[in-house]
């Protein structure tokens, strides 16, 4: 999980490696929902164009319907995990499904945890 | 009382005693020295001189009679007719030097009192604290021009030797100065290539290399993990991160990743690709209103673009039988 959090930064950074770190890199993933999760998303990233085309294809108030009733099967034709609906944005380091902040990614559980050890970068206890 | 004291004392010896008797009365003062004059003539006595023979013209005119020789009261009627009395006792002196000289007498003299006068009216203007032509001076001076780059490299002297005391300061900025005149120049040497793209470098490194075999690879993956020690400080870790690709390099550049050629007009004139597109109908228009929507996309580059338009064209293709049926 930490290196699928790690290629998703690198993707959306589009920063190219020189070279091959050699470093310890974690390969199992927290649990199996967390690797199917990843699944789903490199199927939504492949699919994203297509997805796109057919959409304006379909929520179309100019083109006939006939064409319009043909791109709705296209879509439904293809597979189910390229939607994007389907991902779900789990918590990096535990997996949990719900109370996951999305700007850093974490249950809150983990949140509170790092930030009670000083180890969240300019996050600190609400007092007013 | 004045005037025959002043007929008696026409001896060097008398001028000292008229010096020491000067600021007691001003009529005293106008009585001349002749002769041996001390130069050193106290600023205070010679003021108030000054300022009694201003006052006193009666007394100047007085001494018309009071010399033997002719020559003199011409000289004092035309110092006071130009307004500025000069000073008496160098008046007398001037007329006496005048007299010993064997040549034209009258000629002498008025030099020897244009002179006197000079000196007065500098010695006066500097006295009042008043505007000495600095101008007639300054016009004369020309500019002395220095080439930019001396300039320059004289500027950069002195701020780099700001810290130093005074006279080391001076003898390192002419040593300086000079080793740069001659030595070093701007342009001379290896570029770091900070801020602008190190483009033709890189490229000279590449050719060298043929063709690595798999062995070549091998061995220099063992001298780098062999030759890579951990880093001693936080700048060597912040240089290996950058290499690795962890860390970005300084200063920022927005474009990493991005290579588009492109120019603003290849983004926005996107008309040309509808060529394979039927001119009328609903098609048409559905695609001119996909073309302006990809025309105001700034993240996307013109071959994703392209590619849009293309697939567009390729599912229209294939649809064309059913098109055909409506």
């Amino acid at each position: 999980m930490a290196a699928a959090a790690l290629c998703w930064a690198l993707r959306a950074a589009r920063q190219v490696l020189p070279s091959p770190c050699p470093r310890q890199v974690r390969s199992y993933y927290v649990d199996w929902r967390m690797l199917r999760d990843v699944k789903r998303r490199k199927m939504a990233y492949e699919y994203a164009d297509e997805r796109l085309r057919i959409n304006a294809i379909r929520k179309n108030s100019i083109l006939p319907k006939e064409l319009q009733e043909v791109a709705d099967k296209e879509i439904a034709a293809l597979p189910r995990d390229s939607c994007p609906v389907r991902i779900r944005n789990r918590c990096v380091l535990t997996s949990r499904p719900r109370g996951v902040k999305r700007r850093w990614r974490l249950s809150r559980i983990v949140f509170r945890h790092f930030a009670d050890h000083a180890q969240m970068s300019g996050v600190q206890r609400a007092m007013w | 009382k004045d005037k025959s004291a002043s007929s008696e004392d026409s001896t060097p010896e008398g001028a000292a005693k008229r010096q020491e008797d000067g600021p007691e009365t001003p009529k005293q003062q106008l009585l001349d020295i002749i002769g041996g004059m001390k130069v050193e003539v106290s600023y205070r006595k010679k003021l108030q001189r000054l300022k009694a023979s201003e006052s006193k013209k009666q007394a100047m005119n007085k001494l018309e009679g009071l010399d033997s020789e002719g020559s003199v009261p011409q000289g004092i009627t035309e110092d006071t007719q130009r307004g500025k009395p000069l000073n008496p006792e160098l008046v007398k002196a001037a007329s006496l030097v005048a007299s010993s000289l064997p040549r034209n007498k009258k000629q002498t003299e008025s030099e020897l009192l244009a002179q006197l006068r000079r000196h007065e009216e500098t010695t006066d203007t500097q006295k009042k604290g008043g505007t000495i032509n600095i101008r007639n001076v300054i016009s004369e001076m020309t500019i002395k021009r220095q080439s930019p780059a001396q300039r320059a490299a004289r500027i950069s002297g002195h701020i780099s030797l700001q810290l130093e005391e005074d006279g080391q300061r001076r003898r390192r900025e002419r040593s300086s100065a000079q080793s740069m005149d001659s030595k070093r120049s701007l342009k001379v040497g290896k570029r770091l290539n900070i801020f602008t793209k190190a483009s033709a470098e890189p490229e000279h490194a590449l050719k060298t290399v043929s063709s690595p075999t798999i062995w070549d690879l091998e061995f220099a993956k063992e001298v780098a993990a062999v030759t890579a020690q951990p880093p001693r400080n936080g700048f060597e870790e912040m240089i290996q991160w950058t290499k690795e690709g962890i860390l970005w390099e300084f200063p920022i550049d927005n474009e990493v990743g991005m290579e588009d050629d492109a120019e603003f007009y290849e983004h926005i004139f996107l008309e040309k690709h509808l060529e394979g597109f039927p001119k009328e109908g609903p098609i048409r228009h559905f695609m001119e209103l996909v073309i302006c929507g990809l025309s105001k996309n700034p993240y996307l580059s013109v071959k994703q673009k392209v590619e849009h338009i293309e697939w567009f064209q390729k599912y229209f293709e294939e649809k064309k039988e059913l098109l055909q049926e409506i």
